[in-house]
C-alpha cells in the first residue's frame, strides 16, 4: 500500500499527509452508508466513491455481501443530477461487475441513459451495459447499439464499437449482425471511430478470407484518416498477403506498393508498421527490402527511445533470415551500444554478431567488453549465447571469442549467467578441436575459484572425458587435485572420479594417480573415500571388481545399464541382510517413456547437460534403452532414430506414435502408446504389422507391453531384418492389438477379465532418408574441396512442373534428409535458379556432400543438377538412385 | 490487448493497477517484475522519457512523471509503438488533471479524476480515447469540442 512520502522540499506542507493515509476498508465501507441518505451529498458521495477504487486498484478485494452492499447503494446515486457524479457512478458500477441477478437493479436506470438526450449519458451507459450485460439483456438493447454505431457523436459511436469488440468474444453470434453498420462506420470522418470500427469489422469477418481481402483492397485505394487504422490495415494487408503467398503468379507481388507507399507516411508508427511488414514478407526480395531496411536504420538515430527500439528489434530479426541487407545499418547500430537504455544496446548488439564479417570481429568483441560491465545477468546471457553463434560462424575467430568468455567467466555473475557462458565453452571445445586445449585450461581456471558446486563437478565430468585425450593431459591433474582439497565433499567427489579417468586412460599418469587416489581414503567424507577406495581396485587390477584394461575403461566411461528410476525403485526395497545387492536383478525395462516429448525440446545443443560426443543427445537415450532389451541387443551400433511419426489423430482413445529405429541389419519399430480413456486398462499390447509391402524386411522379434494403464505412456518393439547396409525402403500396416479391462474408476481397480481388442493405425513408411544422418560442416566449400572429386557423381534430372522453385528444393531436402548448409535452404522468391548445399552420413558412417542446382522456366518446368561426392563411389551412386526412383 | 496499466510511486509502492487477461496468480509477478524494471532503470531519467521492454512475447514502455513512475504492458497489437502512443496519452491527461508533473500527494488528491481519465484511455485492455482535451471534458460528461 501507499506510504506517506515526506520529502524535503518547498511543497512540505503539501506533502504532509496522503489522503488515503490509514485507509480501512472497514470504514470505508461504512462511510459508503451516504449514498443512502435521502438528500445526497454529491461532493462526499465522490470521494468515498475514491476511496473505493483506491482500494480496488491497489488489489483489495470485496467479499460477495460487500460487494452487493455497495453495487444496491451505488444505484442509489442514479437519482442525483450532479454530472461528476454520475461519471464517478458509471465507473464504480464497471468495477463492482454485479452478478447477473443483480444487474437488473440498474437495467432501467441505464437504459434510461442510453436514451438520453445528453450524448455523454449515452455513451457512457453503452459502456456500462455492455460491461454488466448478458445474452438476454443484449438482444433488448441490440437496436440501440446498432444506432449508436452511426451516430453522430464520435464518443457515441466509439462506445458501441468497442462494446461490440468485447461482445464479439462472448456473443458473437449478434455482434455479427451488425456487419453493416460497422461498415459504415469504417467510412466515418472521424479517426477514432475509424480506428475502431475497422477492428471490429476485421474481427467479425477474420474467417472469411474473401472478405478480408476485399476490405483490404478497398481500404487500401480510399483514404485512412487515422494513423493507428492504417497501421491495423498494414496489418491486415500482410496477412492477406501472406494467405494468398501460394497462388499468386510470379511477378509483383499484390499490395507491395501500399505498403512501400506506407513509408513515407507523416505518422512514425504507420511508418515503421509498413517497414516492419515488409520484412517480414515471405521470401521477401532484397529490393523490396532496402526502402524499409533505408527508414528502419533512419530510426536507429531517433531521439525517441521506443523508435530506436522498434527498429534495433525488427533489423535483429532480418539479420537471421538476410543479414547482408542489414549490414548497411552497422555503423548506427554500433553507436547504439552505448545507449542508455540497455533493451536497445542489448539487440544492438546481437544483431551486430549475427551481420558482423570474420574482419569486424576483433573490434566488435572490445566493445562489448566495455559494455559486458553494466547489464544485467539476463542480458548478458543473450550476449553469451549471441557470441557462441558467432564463434561457430567463424571458427578461425575462435580463439578473439573464447578469451572474451574465459573474461567474463572469472568476473562478477549468477548462476544461470555462468551456465550460459560454460555451456558455450564445452559447445565450442566440441565443435571446434583447436579450441579444445585453451578451453579446458579456461574451464580449470574457472572452477579454482567457483561457487556453484553443480559447474564445478560438471566441469570435472567433462575434464575426465576430455582432458586424457590431450597432448598433456599431466597439466590438468593439478586443478583436478586442489579440488580435493579446497572444496566441499559433492565437488570432492567428481574430482576423484576424474582423477581414476585419468589415470585408466592415461598409462604414465597411473602410479601419480595412484598416490594422489591413495591420499583421499583419509578424506572426512565416506562417498569420497569409498571412491578412491573403488577406483584403486579396479585401476589397481586385482581382479576383484574388473578384470581387463576394457574392462576398467567400461566401468569408468560407459553408463549405468539400467535406468536409474528402476534402481531407485530396487535400492529402496532392498533390506540390509547377508545376501548383498544385486545390480542384476534391477528390472531394465523403462515403465514410462517420455522420449517422444523429450525429443522435440532437444533441438539446440545444450552443453554440458549433453554427453560428450554424438550429434544428438536422443540417440544416445535410444541407443542406451535398445541395448538394455535383450532381443536387441546384439544388433550393434544404432545408426539413426527417426523423429516420432504420428499413427493416430490428435484425440482419440489411444494415442500411438512410432519412432524408426535403423541398425546396419535391423530395423526397429518403437511404438509409443498412450491410453486416454480413464475407465480402460489394457494389457498385452502389441503391434501387428503387415509388411507385404515391404518385400526386404523380414520380422524378427518383438516386445509386447504387458500393461498400459490410464495417462502413463509405455513402449512395445518391433523387429524387422534386413539386407546390411542396403537402404531398403517399404510400407508397413499397422494394428494396435490389446486386452482391454474395465477400470472402476472410485476404486482404480481393474476388473479380472479382459476382452480381446484391436485398434487400427495409419500406415508407416520407412524411406531412403532414413539412412542418411543430418550433419552440420560449418565450411561447406573447405570440406567440398576436402572431399575432392574422385567419387564424385554427376547427374541431371527433370523435376517436372512445380508451383514453385521453393517447393522444388523442399522436396529435394526432405527426399534426401540431409543438413542443408549456409542458409541455402531459403530461397528469394520469383529467382528463377538456385544452388542448395547439404551435407549428410549415409548408412555406413560414409560422409557425403551434394550441391543441387535448380532452374525454373517460364512454363515452371524444373531441372535440377545433382553433384554428389563422397568417401565412397557406391554411396554416391546411391544417393543418385533415390533421386532419380523418388 | 493492453495487459496492465500501473502507476507506482518512488519507492514502487502501488497506487493505480488495472490488469486486463491477467490471470490473478500472474498479477503479483508482473507486479513486482515491473517494480524491479523501474528501480533498475528510471533513475535519473527525465519526465516522460520513455523506457522500453520486452519480455517474452510482451513490451513494456515505461516512464516517470513527477514523482510517479508509469508503466504500460502490452501484447500482440499493442507493441512498444502502439504503446508509447498509450503512454503518451495518460502522461498528458494525468498532467492535465494535476496541471504539473504530479508530486505523490498532489496524484492521490487528484486520483478520482486520474481513475475517470484512465476508464476513458483504456477500456478491458483496448485503447479507446487519445486526445486530452476530448478526455479532459468527457470526465465531465461534456461532448467533444469538435462535436
Amino acid at each position: 500500500m501507499a506510504q506517506p512520502l515526506v520529502k524535503k522540499d518547498d511543497d512540505r506542507d503539501d506533502e504532509e499527509y496522503s489522503p488515503f493515509l490509514g485507509i480501512e476498508k472497514g470504514a470505508v465501507l461504512q462511510e459508503a452508508r451516504v449514498f443512502n441518505d435521502p438528500q445526497l451529498d454529491a461532493r462526499r458521495c465522490s470521494q468515498v466513491i475514491t476511496k473505493l477504487l483506491y482500494l480496488l486498484n491497489q488489489g483489495e478485494t470485496f467479499t460477495k455481501v460487500e460487494a452487493t452492499e455497495v453495487f444496491f447503494s451505488v444505484t442509489k446515486l442514479f437519482q442525483s443530477r450532479d454530472i461528476g457524479l454520475r461519471r464517478m457512478v458509471y465507473l464504480m458500477i464497471k468495477e463492482l461487475s454485479p452478478s447477473a441477478d443483480e444487474v437488473i437493479i440498474v437495467t432501467s436506470s441505464l437504459m434510461k441513459d442510453m436514451n438520453s438526450k445528453t450524448d455523454m449519458y449515452r455513451a457512457n451507459a453503452i459502456r456500462v451495459l455492455c460491461r454488466i450485460t448478458d445474452g438476454t439483456l443484449l438482444t433488448q438493447i441490440e437496436r440501440y447499439l446498432k444506432q449508436a454505431i452511426v451516430d453522430k457523436n464520435p464518443v457515441v459511436a466509439s462506445a458501441a464499437l468497442v462494446s461490440g469488440i468485447h461482445l464479439l468474444q462472448t456473443n458473437p453470434e449478434i455482434v455479427k449482425r451488425w456487419s453493416n453498420e460497422v461498415q459504415e462506420a469504417v467510412q466515418s470522418r472521424a479517426a477514432l471511430v475509424q480506428f475502431h470500427a475497422l477492428a471490429l469489422l476485421h474481427q467479425i469477418r477474420q474467417n472469411d478470407r474473401l472478405a478480408v481481402s476485399k476490405l483490404v483492397t478497398s481500404l487500401t485505394r480510399g483514404t485512412v484518416r487515422s494513423p493507428l487504422a492504417q497501421c491495423l490495415l498494414i496489418r491486415y494487408t500482410s496477412q492477406v498477403i501472406r494467405e494468398s503467398a501460394g497462388s499468386t503468379q510470379a511477378g509483383d507481388r499484390p499490395f507491395y506498393d501500399y505498403l512501400e507507399g506506407c513509408l513515407r507516411h507523416k505518422a512514425e508508427m504507420v511508418i515503421f508498421e509498413a517497414a516492419r511488414a515488409i520484412t517480414e514478407l515471405h521470401g521477401v526480395t532484397n529490393r523490396e527490402l532496402t526502402p524499409a531496411i533505408t527508414v528502419l536504420q533512419l530510426f536507429l538515430s531517433s531521439s525517441k527511445p521506443v523508435l530506436r527500439f522498434a527498429a534495433v528489434r525488427t533489423l535483429n530479426k532480418v539479420a537471421m533470415t538476410h543479414p547482408m541487407a542489414v549490414t548497411n545499418c552497422n555503423i548506427d547500430m554500433e553507436s547504439l551500444i552505448s545507449d542508455q537504455n540497455r533493451s536497445i544496446a542489448t539487440l544492438a548488439i546481437t544483431t551486430l554478431l549475427k551481420t558482423g564479417n570474420e574482419s569486424s570481429v576483433d573490434r566488435l568483441m572490445k566493445q562489448i567488453t566495455n559494455f559486458m560491465s553494466d547489464i544485467a545477468d539476463e542480458f548478458k546471457i543473450v550476449v553469451v549465447e549471441a557470441i557462441r553463434s558467432l564463434c561457430l560462424k567463424f571458427p578461425l575467430k575462435y580463439r578473439a571469442l573464447m578469451n572474451f568468455l574465459s573474461n567474463i567467466l572469472r568476473e562478477e555473475g549468477g548462476f544461470e549467467y555462468k551456465k550460459a557462458i560454460v555451456d558455450s565453452i564445452v559447445i565450442l571445445i566440441r565443435d571446434i578441436p583447436e579450441a579444445k586445449e585453451s578451453g579446458l585450461l579456461h574451464l580449470c581456471e574457472f572452477i579454482e575459484d567457483c561457487e556453484f558446486t553443480y559447474l564445478s563437478t560438471q566441469i570435472l565430468h567433462f575434464l575426465g572425458i576430455e582432458g586424457p585425450r590431450t597432448s598433456d593431459p599431466s597439466k590438468y591433474i593439478r586443478y583436478i587435485y586442489n579440488r580435493v582439497h579446497l572444496e566441499n565433499a559433492t565437488v570432492r567427489a567428481s574430482a576423484v572420479s576424474t582423477l581414476a579417468k585419468f589415470g585408466a586412460m592415461v598409462d604414465s599418469l597411473k602410479p601419480r594417480v595412484f598416490i594422489l587416489l591413495r591420499r583421499c581414503l583419509f578424506d572426512s567424507d565416506d562417498e569420497v573415500r569409498d571412491r578412491a577406495t573403488l577406483y584403486l581396485s579396479t585401476l589397481g587390477g586385482d581382479g576383484c571388481v574388473v578384470e581387463t584394461d576394457q574392462d576398467v575403461k567400461d566401468f569408468l566411461f560407459g553408463s549405468l545399464d539400467v535406468p536409474l528410476v528402476n534402481l531407485e525403485t530396487s535400492l529402496k526395497n532392498y533390506e540390509a541382510s547377508e545376501e548383498p545387492f544385486d545390480i542384476n536383478s534391477v528390472p531394465k525395462e523403462i515403465k514410462s517413456q517420455p522420449l517422444a516429448e523429450k525429443k522435440a525440446q532437444s533441438k539446440k545443443p545444450t552443453g554440458l547437460g549433453a554427453p560428450p560426443s554424438g550429434p544428438a543427445s536422443t540417440v544416445d537415450a535410444y541407443e542406451k534403452m535398445l541395448s538394455s532389451i535383450p532381443e536387441f541387443s546384439n544388433f550393434g551400433k544404432l545408426f539413426k532414430s527417426s523423429a516420432p511419426v504420428e499413427l493416430t489423430e490428435a484425440e482419440t482413445e489411444y494415442a500411438v506414435n512410432v519412432v524408426k529405429h535403423i541398425f546396419d541389419r535391423h530395423v526397429v519399430f518403437q511404438y509409443n502408446c498412450t491410453n486416454t480413456i480413464p475407465e480402460q486398462l489394457l494389457e498385452n499390447v502389441i503391434v501387428a504389422v503387415d509388411a507385404s509391402d515391404a518385400e526386404e524386411f523380414t520380422e524378427v522379434g518383438s516386445k509386447p507391453l504387458r500393461s498400459l494403464p490410464y495417462d502413463t505412456p509405455g513402449q512395445t518393439f518391433l523387429a524387422f531384418e534386413k539386407p546390411e547396409g542396403v537402404p531398403a525402403v517399404g510400407k508397413f500396416s499397422n494394428t494396435l492389438r490389446f486386452i482391454v479391462k474395465e477400470v472402476d474408476p472410485t476404486t482404480g481397480e481393474a476388473e479380472e477379465d479382459g476382452v480381446e481388442d484391436e485398434y487400427q493405425l495409419e500406415d508407416l513408411e520407412v524411406v531412403a532418408a532414413d539412412y542418411i544422418l543430418k550433419d552440420q560442416v560449418l565450411n561447406f566449400r573447405n570440406a567440398w574441396e576436402t572431399m575432392g572429386p574422385d567419387c564424385e557423381h554427376v547427374d541431371e534430372y527433370g523435376l517436372g512442373q512445380r508451383e514453385s522453385l521453393n517447393e522444388a528444393v523442399s522436396a529435394v531436402i526432405s527426399l534426401l534428409g540431409m543438413q542443408p548448409c549456409e542458409g541455402t535452404e531459403v530461397i528469394a522468391s520469383n529467382s528463377r535458379s538456385h544452388t542448395c548445399l547439404l551435407a549428410g552420413v549415409y548408412i555406413g558412417n560414409v560422409k557425403v556432400l551434394v550441391r543441387l542446382s535448380f532452374g525454373i522456366d517460364s512454363s515452371k518446368e524444373v531441372a535440377m543438377k545433382l553433384v554428389v561426392r563422397s568417401e565412397d563411389v557406391t554411396v554416391s551412386d546411391a544417393i543418385h538412385e533415390i533421386v532419380a526412383s523418388g | 490487448m493492453i495487459l496492465a496499466v500501473l502507476f507506482a510511486n518512488s519507492e514502487g509502492n502501488i497506487l493505480v493497477e488495472r490488469f486486463n487477461g491477467v490471470p490473478a496468480e500472474e498479477r503479483l509477478h508482473w507486479r513486482s517484475f515491473l517494480v524491479k524494471l523501474g528501480a533498475d532503470n528510471l533513475k535519473g531519467v527525465k519526465n516522460e522519457e520513455l523506457l522500453v521492454a520486452c519480455h517474452k512475447s510482451v513490451y513494456i514502455v515505461y516512464t516517470v512523471l513527477g514523482d510517479v513512475s508509469i508503466y504500460i504492458v502490452g501484447k500482440d497489437e499493442y507493441d512498444e509503438l502502439a504503446l508509447s502512443e498509450v503512454i503518451f496519452v495518460i502522461t498528458s491527461a494525468v498532467k492535465d488533471v494535476c496541471g504539473k508533473p504530479p508530486t505523490e500527494r498532489l496524484f492521490l488528491d487528484k486520483y478520482g479524476r486520474i481513475c475517470l481519465c484512465l476508464d476513458e484511455i483504456v477500456w478491458k485492455g483496448y485503447l479507446e480515447n487519445t486526445e486530452k482535451e476530448r478526455i479532459k471534458r468527457m470526465i465531465r460528461l461534456r461532448p467533444p469540442t469538435e462535436f
